[in-house]
């Protein structure tokens, strides 16, 4: 592995004030042992080397402004000795084939039961079928449905691989298509599994992707630690060009090894994370795990309106974890 | 907002329609592919772009569009637009269209964007653009957008970009006042982009239901409700209406009815097809079910035209006579399948019923007063079988005195039809004697027709009410003679020539006979038919005749008269109670014949002229209560009902003459009230005591008189404080005729208060002199206030003490 520098993120400007406290609040607490597998054989190679970073004009939008100012960052020569590459190996995966109305395999995914989660969210998460479970087509579907359910105004659900898949390092990788709406907030991040230790943000968060409904053509890849959490997550975002994220399915990824953290959208790069880019301690050594969620509400994406459509589904092919061999 | 202006838009775009630019007739392709237009997406960024026009829409305030150099989103100019107030004489609202007169390839793009802002928070009526000052035939509009004092930007999204290869409209515009006020909106960086950011397309049409409806062949559908949402890049839907130009209609079974790209669905044949569309290969939301019956059996001819004379008619619906205002044709009652259609059969307008089990046809805003018609009309034609048990039946209903469904006083009557008066697709004509409406007690309110039955299919015409009597020729051409007897020797009935009593009803519930108000030669009369006999009561208010001598009634009937024929009058006094029952009720019936004199004859009037004796069994007249008239006739006309007495007699009800001239010198007299003195000023003649009586002055010959009308008691207050001590009597003139007590009273305060009386009634004017001595207790030097009391009315005169 090569390690050099990083400079790609000092020329986006800092994000501004983006209200994002995913603090874990659920009393769900799984002491199971985590268990890895991969499967037999199949081992897969990322076409990493393939990403034209030379080539690659990306959009950068100044968030918390009034005005949609628009950066156009061209990220020049980068050479791709700038960044690291891996040997990635399959170590977890869901594809999520299966009949429609299966609830998500037990054996990978933990259901986090409850409503807020620290966020405001408006949703009530459940373990039904009507708010996550696979649709037939090889697709699980996280539906946020308008039901007043345990007195919260919305469902949809949160799940997890706490307990089942908690790793360190690696590429973590889904293919998802989002919904859309104001207050429609869908994510896929990972948990410092020592949370329940040393609590948040100490234990760390990396949210590889999360999307708010009323921006249908920005994702937002962020890391929160201690020192730097919520509002002041290191965070960049990046924007389709002419499209949105909510009419085909995208990859979001990141890559993160011992001082570093990619962050992905198909196979463009556009944030790279090292400790010198955050304001605290780098507590990314440890065992994370994985969540998929759909809030409605909540003090990141503000609140839904009369307008907004429902169900709304978070569609998403597969979820997949490399471990770099090299 | 103003729903009107978009209504202006239609009519101006319909107006114009016929000036629509003839795209290609007959070039081929290679004349097509030459063809190219123009891409400038741009309509306004600080100026207009090339090619552009713009035209305001009829009735607005054509200088409300103006170029703003000051209030600018970005750059050095925006479109202004000044929306007037509430009746601006130069415009109703502001409107208009850009448009080029070179069509635009707008393929390229997928949503028209502009920045707005108002002078206050406001919503457009209407934006959009496709208005072409033609056909229109690819307009997309959004409504009601609300607007604030900051700049937003707004999105009008393309619903399919692939049908604009040559649009002339590129903006249009219309608003109207808000709350009566005009204010004024800017538009800036009007343009097409192709923004890639607008996503979840859903198109709809019947606005995303399902409807099912029975058509038959030859009906055109239209299809409405058209839409589409696109979400926009702030993730808000943005819905806009849309030409049926962006869709692709489909009908499941063409041969049962086609849809074309206007959306008209064309029924072709029986049976059931279902119509969808598309837009740009999305399927839209919402359908169209028909259920076609086929070809519908039509009547081949008009219904029979009605020859009923227009002065004796009120009709709802013909097109022979002027027809009063009915609500609707159907009210769409609960449980009503019923649906109702304007059809023509050889230019005779129709109602044409389908799936009726029951309508209601209303007239509740303005009730008919059906009082002096005799008869009900409707001519029906219906395919759907006739043999018994089906029936027809007809329901009236009026709503009475309070002219409101409910209050207790609604009557009404449902009458039943079967064969053979029913047939089977042929006009069958009902003329209904009212009279058959047992339970339609009144007439004079009736708000609602009802028809229902087994003829689901029904065609109607000829709908009203009409006299039969004024037009059978059957009826008299004259007035009845004119009565001469002096008015004050007459207590009248009925008459024109005479002031009438009330009378609670000239046809009692009780009784079997139709009574009408009919005119004749200009004098009214009463029309009873269907006469077995009728009760005229006057039970509220009692007549006296204890001072009438004669009984008069004149009578006109078509029936022929011969013996043994009769008629009786049969009059009915509620005797010393006034009230029915009681015992001392007593009454008398005459029975007249073509004996009598003048004798009871056909077709011309005859003037019954009894003498009261003649009704032996009437011993008391003080409190006639009925009137009951029977007999062989079934029509009667009847006028100038009336008691008299043959000669004056008696007291007149009020002075003829004016009280007698005071001789006393005016240096001798305190005037209280007279024309011969000058009276203490100020006085008030008519102070709140909270009496009942009322007070008039009126002329008699010239003279002031003092009138106490309803006399229970009545005050004087002087102007000023009298010393009467040195005066040594009290003169009053008065008049009554009908007043049993009167007392004056003189008043000092305290009060201290004498009676004295006056004797009543009085035989024409009586004067007197009251020695002040009468008053005792009262202190004669300060006298300041009279006081009357008794009963009746009483004229007063010359009230002045004297020396």
């Amino acid at each position: 592995m090569k390690w050099r520098n990083s400079k790609l993120s000092n020329n986006i400007s800092s994000q501004a004030s983006i209200i994002n406290l995913k603090h874990f609040s659920s009393s769900v607490v799984l002491n199971t042992i985590a268990t890895f597998f991969t499967r037999p054989g199949l081992v897969r190679k990322v076409a990493l080397l393939k990403k034209k970073m030379a080539s690659v004009s990306k959009v950068y939008i100044l968030m918390g402004c009034c005005l949609p100012i628009i950066l156009f960052t061209s990220w020049g020569c980068t050479k791709s000795s700038d960044i690291k590459e891996g040997n990635w190996q399959l170590v977890w995966e869901d594809e999520f084939e299966g009949e429609v109305g299966l609830l998500p395999d037990s054996a990978k995914w933990n259901f986090d039961i409850g409503t807020d989660w620290g966020n405001q969210q408006l949703e009530y998460d459940t373990d039904r079928p009507e708010n996550a479970s696979l649709d037939g087509n090889g697709n699980l579907a996280i539906v946020a449905r308008k039901e007043s359910f345990a007195g919260s105004p919305f469902t949809s659900a949160r799940i997890t691989t706490k307990g089942k898949f908690d790793f360190t390092y690696g590429r973590y990788e889904a293919r998802i298509k989002m919904p859309w709406g104001p207050g429609i907030w869908p994510a896929f991040w990972l948990l410092g599994s020592n949370i329940d230790e040393v609590s948040w943000p100490q234990c760390g968060e990396i949210d590889v992707m999360e999307y708010r409904g009323n921006e249908p053509h920005l994702i937002h890849g962020s890391v929160h630690g201690p020192g730097y959490s919520g509002g002041n997550a290191v965070t960049k975002s990046f924007a389709l060009e002419q499209n949105r994220f909510d009419t085909d399915f995208h990859i979001f990824a990141v890559e993160w090894g011992v001082d570093y953290i990619y962050f992905f959208v198909d196979d463009h790069l556009y944030q790279v994370i090292t400790p010198e880019d955050v304001d605290g301690e780098w507590v990314y050594d440890h065992t994370f795990h994985i969540i998929l969620n759909l809030a409605v509400g909540g003090n990141y994406v503000g609140f839904p309106t009369s307008d907004t459509n429902f169900p709304q589904t978070m569609l998403v092919d597969w979820v997949r974890v490399y471990e770099d061999r090299n | 907002m103003n729903v009107i202006n978009t209504y202006k838009i239609s009519l101006y775009s319909a107006l114009l329609l016929f000036l629509s630019l003839p795209f290609s007739c007959s070039r081929d392709i290679d004349d097509l592919e030459s063809a190219e237009f123009p891409t400038n997406g741009v309509i306004f960024i600080d100026g207009f772009s090339a090619g552009l026009n713009y035209a305001a829409f009829g009735g607005s305030k054509v200088t409300a569009f103006q170029v703003d150099n000051e209030v600018v989103f970005e750059g050095t100019s925006s479109m202004r637009f000044e929306v007037p107030d509430f009746e601006d004489p130069a415009g109703a609202y502001a409107g208009g269209t850009f448009f080029t007169a070179v069509g635009r390839d707008l393929r390229a793009y997928d949503v028209l964007t502009f920045w707005a802002k108002a002078s206050k928070a406001a919503n457009i009526d209407i934006l959009g653009f496709g208005n072409d000052l033609g056909a229109n035939r690819n307009q997309v509009t959004i409504s009601n957008v609300a607007v604030n004092t900051n700049w937003e930007k707004y999105y009008i999204p393309i619903p399919d970009p692939a049908i604009l290869t040559q649009e002339r409209g590129m903006f249009f515009y219309s608003e109207g006042p808000e709350d009566e006020r005009g204010y004024t909106f800017w538009i800036d960086e009007v343009q097409f982009e192709k923004l890639g950011t607008l996503s979840q397309p859903r198109p709809a049409i019947l606005e995303s239901q399902n409807q099912v409806i029975t058509a038959e062949t030859g009906d055109r559908l239209t299809i409405g409700g058209l839409s589409m949402t696109y979400n926009l890049p702030n993730g808000i839907d943005q819905r806009t209406d849309i030409s049926p130009s962006y869709f692709s209609f489909i009908s499941s079974d063409q041969s049962i009815a086609t849809v074309g790209s206007d959306g008209i669905a064309t029924v072709l044949d029986a049976g059931e097809t279902t119509i969808t569309a598309q837009v740009g290969g999305i399927e839209a939301t919402g359908s169209l079910k028909i259920q076609s019956t086929g070809a519908p059996l039509l009547p081949l001819t008009p219904a029979p035209t009605p020859t009923e004379n227009p002065d004796s008619v009120i009709s709802m619906f013909s097109n022979v006579y002027d027809d009063v205002l009915v609500d609707t044709w159907n009210p769409f009652w609960e449980f009503s399948t019923a649906l109702v259609d304007d059809v023509k059969i050889e230019d005779d307008d129709v109602k044409r019923y389908k799936q009726l089990n029951f309508v209601g046809i209303l007239t509740e805003a303005e009730p008919i007063d059906a009082t002096q018609m005799t008869h009900f009309h409707i001519d029906i034609w219906t395919p759907d079988p006739t043999d018994a048990p089906a029936s027809f039946k007809v329901l009236l209903v009026d709503f009475g005195a309070d002219g409101n469904f409910g209050g207790g006083d609604d009557s009404s009557h449902e009458l039943s039809f079967t064969a053979p008066v029913l047939s089977t697709e042929s006009w069958v004509s009902l003329d209904i004697p009212l009279s058959d409406f047992t339970g339609l007690t009144n007439r004079a309110q009736i708000a609602q027709l009802v028809l229902s039955g087994d003829l689901p299919n029904l065609f109607v015409d000829n709908v009203y009410y009409y006299n039969s009597g004024m037009t059978t020729g059957n009826g008299p051409t004259a007035a009845a003679p004119t009565p001469t007897n002096d008015p004050a020797d007459v207590i009248s009935l009925y008459s024109n020539a005479y002031t009438n009593v009330m009378i609670d009803t000239w046809s009692a519930e009780w009784d079997q006979a139709e009574v009408a108000d009919v005119q004749i030669a200009g004098d009214d009369a009463k029309l009873y038919t269907g006469l077995v006999f009728a009760g005229v009561e006057f039970t509220s208010q009692t007549i006296d005749a204890s001072a009438m001598e004669r009984f008069h009634m004149d009578i006109w009937t078509p029936d022929a008269i011969n013996p043994p024929a009769v008629f009786r009058i049969k009059i009915v006094d509620f005797g010393a109670d006034g009230a029915f029952g009681g015992g001392d009720d007593v009454e008398h019936e005459l029975t007249l014949d073509d004996t009598n004199t003048p004798g009871l004859t056909s077709g011309a009037w005859v003037e019954i002229d009894l003498p009261l004796s003649a009704f032996a069994g009437l011993t008391t007249t003080g409190s006639l209560a009925q009137l009951i008239i029977s007999g062989d006739p079934n029509t009667i006309y009847i006028d100038n009902i009336y008691f008299y007495r043959e000669d004056g007699g008696g007291n007149p009800t009020e002075p003829e003459t004016a009280a007698p001239d005071p001789v006393a010198p005016a240096s001798d007299v305190i005037s209280v009230f007279s024309d011969a003195y000058t009276n203490i000023a100020n006085t008030n003649l008519n102070p709140d005591w909270g009496q009942a009586t009322i007070v008039t002055e009126v002329p008699i010959d010239g003279n002031n008189t003092l009138l106490y009308t309803g006399l229970n008691y009545q005050g004087i207050e002087l102007g000023s404080s009298q010393d009467v001590s040195g005066m040594s009597t009290l003169h009053i003139d008065f008049w009554t005729a009908n007043s049993t007590s009167l007392n004056v009273f003189l008043i000092s305060p305290g009060p201290m208060e004498t009676p004295y009386a006056l004797t009543v009634p009085t035989s024409g004017w009586s004067s007197v002199d009251i020695p002040l001595s009468e008053f005792s207790g009262v202190d004669l030097a300060d006298v300041f206030q009279f006081k009357f009391e008794g009963d009746g009315n009483i004229y007063l005169d010359n009230i002045y003490f004297q020396e």
